[in-house]
């Protein structure tokens, strides 16, 4: 069996990025003009309600290179920034659709490459089974954006769909189950190896996952959330021969300053949990603490983890 | 001369608003918490302990606004009968409801005020909700008797222009864990007399849904 036959999804992933990298016009263009040409359509200014959501603080990462080996594992801290505005139109009592346009950043402390600006938009679908805070929902999600990194490799447009149901127990206690449908399209990369596409950040992944909230009083609120999710990993790492052979793309990784690094495509599925403890300051704004724990296992046993930590501070209009 | 008859009749007026602020009574309510802090918005009821008096019918008009997408005032005494419009002072639609036995009504997505104000004929605790904003919580506490009063924030309440009798005063509280009727208290109201009473009320935490933003969550609307 060739390489090239032992990767169908990326023949795929090579064939969507190649289009994509074909597309003369920016994304971030075609995304931005996308939501606020829906921002306008659905404008009326007596049933719309302005929404606008800031998130700031810092991240630590145990694991940025989805390493298995210890050698190959870099952590780093960064400083994370979030904003997103649009509008919430309620169509009837019980249907309601989201519309808004995102800008994202990450600044690392020491890889630098990896720093992030993005930008985005987001629709959101939400249908109330009833009356009242009790009753179950649905809601559909789309989410695009495009991530420019300075390091160019991870480069490139992402959108996910969501479709989720939920319902809110008592005042304090609520749920959600939900899957998503991802995909990252990726620009750059050039093929290390002949016959072997470089486009590593081409990913495509399905996931369910789960989320419950728990007021702890007024202003203290504890939720746990779940995921698995099944589909293209990446992971940077030395070269070896269980990381070649499991790979379905490679190209050299110059995001962590070391040449023997080299990003790795692989199938993999990653089972994350997560918990978040967040204080209300007032109505509007919160301070968060949010873990999580994710861990991916991939063919030729390949395994890695990383802990995530965030401190952030959330403000809502 | 002309003078000498309005003085003597400007007298008159006075005797007889003196001689009636004197037939009436008032009651003083104070309300604090476990903590000895003062509760705002806990709702004072006097009754008459006689069955038999009959209650003077003064059914009124009201209001519960929505304002930054909360229901203002959170807390409305009514007495029964009364008709409350909920006009909407955002600039965004809401949908008004109460699933409370005391009055299920429903007032259908919309801005601006509502053409039918709702009439609330049954006594109770009605809780208001916002089908759209879900932390949106308000109280209207219907009472039979027209002799009623809202704690300010220093925690009391006065109970003004009531016939000298024997009274059954109780109070109630959004956050209240008793029943209502375990607060009750008998006052004897003399003409021109201020009779006090005070309650320490044991609140349980407010059940409220949380407004504040949680990051990655998004908005649940």
């Amino acid at each position: 069996m060739t390489k090239q036959d032992s990767c169908p999804p990326a023949a795929d992933c090579a064939r969507g990025a190649g289009s994509l990298a074909r597309a003369s016009y920016p994304v971030p263009a075609r995304i931005a003009l996308s939501a606020l040409f829906l921002l306008a359509a659905f404008g009326t200014p007596a049933q719309a309600e302005w929404l606008l959501d800031i998130t700031a603080g810092a991240t630590y990462d145990s694991n940025l290179t989805h390493a298995a080996d210890t050698p190959d594992v870099r952590r780093d801290f960064a400083a994370t920034f979030d904003a997103s505005a649009g509008q919430f139109f309620a169509m009837t009592g019980n249907d309601g659709v989201t519309l808004t346009a995102n800008a994202r950043g990450e600044s690392y402390v020491r890889y630098r490459g990896l720093d992030l600006a993005a930008i985005g938009a987001s629709a959101v679908y939400r249908h109330k089974f009833g009356l009242g805070w009790s009753a179950p929902w649905a809601a559909l999600t789309a989410n695009g954006s495009y991530d420019r990194y300075r390091s160019e490799l991870r480069d490139g447009a992402r959108f996910d769909v969501r479709a989720e149901v939920g319902r809110r127990f008592t005042e304090s206690v609520d749920a959600l189950v939900g899957m998503a449908y991802d995909r990252r399209y990726a620009r750059n990369g050039d093929p290390e190896v002949p016959g072997i596409p470089g486009n590593v950040f081409a990913l495509i992944g399905q996931s369910a996952y789960f989320q419950a909230g728990y007021a702890i009083s007024e202003r203290w609120l504890f939720s746990v959330n779940g995921a698995i999710r099944r589909g293209d990993v990446e992971s940077t790492s030395q070269q070896g021969t269980a990381v070649f052979l499991a790979s379905s793309a490679i190209a050299e990784d110059p995001a962590f300053h070391d040449s023997r690094l080299y990003a790795y495509r692989l199938r993999g599925t990653t089972t994350t949990l997560g918990a978040t403890l967040s204080l209300a300051l007032n109505e509007r704004s919160s301070l968060d603490l949010r873990y999580s724990y994710a861990s991916t296992r991939s063919p030729q046993d390949l395994e890695y983890r990383s802990h995530n930590a965030d401190l952030l501070f959330a403000y809502h209009f | 001369m002309r003078n000498h008859w309005r003085i003597a009749a400007f007298a008159l007026v006075v005797a007889i608003a003196r001689d009636a602020r004197a037939q009436t009574a008032e009651i003083d309510a104070t309300v604090i918490d476990q903590q000895g802090r003062p509760v705002a918005d806990a709702v004072v009821v006097a009754m008459p302990s006689d069955p038999n008096v009959r209650l003077p019918a003064k059914p009124r008009d009201d209001v519960v606004d929505q304002i930054d997408k909360q229901f203002v005032p959170k807390v409305q005494v009514v007495a029964v009968g009364t008709a409350v419009t909920f006009p909407n002072n955002d600039h965004v639609r809401h949908q008004v409801y109460s699933f409370s036995p005391a009055k299920r009504f429903e007032l259908p997505l919309y801005a601006g005020v509502p053409a039918k104000p709702i009439v609330f004929e049954k006594p109770g605790v009605v809780v208001l909700g916002c089908n759209i904003h879900d932390w949106m919580i308000g109280y209207i506490y219907v009472s039979e008797s027209p002799y009623f009063a809202k704690t300010r924030a220093d925690g009391k309440a006065s109970l003004t222009n009531l016939p000298p009798r024997a009274y059954i005063v109780h109070v109630w509280h959004p956050q209240i864990t008793v029943a209502e009727e375990k607060t009750r208290k008998t006052i004897d109201v003399t003409p021109g007399a201020h009779a006090e009473v005070a309650w320490t009320l044991d609140l349980k935490p407010e059940a409220s849904i949380r407004r504040a933003p949680v990051p990655g969550q998004g908005r649940r609307y």
